[in-house]
């Protein structure tokens, strides 16, 4: 099974219109897919416009690969479920986010192992093709940020005095 | 356990966390802060009810989900905000991006003139987000997870939760 997933915050019709049609041609596949509040309603795979995280972990579990939109969320979910991973990012120019960040972050990942990214839906076939048969996302160390990281948010959470922070050189601190 | 958690002071007052995080990437980035928290008075705020599983033992809320392009719904969040900073009077706002995270930290710092920290989600890795530009005027701690979006007047970059 195909896992498909647009994020829950905004639509992302392109991706699951495309998902809907690729399923049309493959009618041994199944799919199925979380869309959020998208107007497109697939008619070729099950769908759900919103899981609770644990729910839709397990769907992901007894999946083979996960199609999303671009976000880090769904690099994170296939990360910690060692599945491979195909991205369409969404576009500012067709409304489908604020900015093209999701492109920034498609070319980010596009080097990770178990990443294989569609910069346009027409690329989804090929993409999924080599998801098909290659390596899933590596499964990150720990669930959790770095422990140097954690030390020096925990450090703004706790101390009186702010640790400096460049630009704002006293500013912040009480 | 929470209830036995020991509480930290910071200066005169009892430290008193609120963690606010839009859906998907923002919330789980800031699960990966988990450990920073770790026997702080913590509540969380984020757009799905079905969230709080991932947080028992914290008080949780719930806020509309906005983009900047909703108006009306930028004003729903803002009066659910000043509810839930009014109810919990956070010493302490952080958040890892998005415009519930900014509309937070801006007040929480007009009403409780509360310490507060922007991280930038690690999405925006080759500018700073439209919140994230904006929060540079509210936000104590300014940070990007990014050393290529790093700038010496700030953001500041001091690592990133992968």
């Amino acid at each position: 099974m195909i896992i498909v997933t647009t994020g829950t915050m905004l639509p992302f019709d392109r991706l699951v219109r495309a998902m809907d049609e690729w399923v049309a041609h493959h009618p041994h596949e199944q799919a199925f897919a979380q869309i959020g509040n998208g107007a497109y309603e697939p008619r070729h795979m099950e769908w759900v416009r919103f899981l609770a995280p644990s729910e839709f972990t397990r769907q992901v579990k007894r999946s083979a690969l996960i199609v999303a939109h671009a976000g880090t969320g769904s690099f994170f979910l296939a990360a910690e479920t060692c599945k491979p991973l195909v991205m369409l990012p969404r576009l500012a120019a067709n409304g489908e986010h604020t900015t093209d960040h999701q492109v920034h972050t498609a070319r980010w990942l596009c080097d990770k192992p178990g990443v294989y990214i569609a910069m346009t839906e027409r690329e989804l076939p090929v993409a999924i093709a080599k998801a098909r048969v290659g390596d899933p996302v590596a499964s990150q160390r720990t669930a959790y940020a770095p422990e140097e990281f954690l030390q020096r948010i925990r450090r703004c959470l706790v101390d009186p005095e702010l640790p400096p922070i460049p630009g704002k050189a006293r500013k912040g601190s009480r | 356990m929470s209830d036995s958690r020991a509480y930290l002071n910071m200066g005169e007052r009892k430290v008193k966390v609120l963690a606010i995080a839009s859906g998907g990437g923002h919330w789980l980035e800031m699960q990966r802060l988990y450990p920073a928290f770790e026997n702080l008075d913590v509540a969380f705020v984020s757009v799905h009810p079905a969230y709080a599983e991932q947080v028992p033992n914290h008080r949780f809320y719930v806020v509309r989900d906005v983009t900047r392009w909703d108006r009306w719904g930028l004003i729903v969040l803002a009066a659910q905000l000043i509810r839930i900073i009014w109810i919990e009077r956070p010493t302490t706002v952080i958040t890892t991006g998005s415009a519930p995270g900014l509309f937070a930290l801006a007040i929480a710092k007009l009403m409780r003139r509360a310490r507060t920290i922007w991280i930038d989600s690690i999405a925006n890795c080759e500018q700073l987000s439209s919140s994230g530009r904006r929060a540079r005027y509210v936000a104590d701690v300014w940070l990007t997870q990014w050393p290529e979006v790093e700038r010496p007047e700030g953001p500041a970059y001091w690592g990133a939760v992968l």
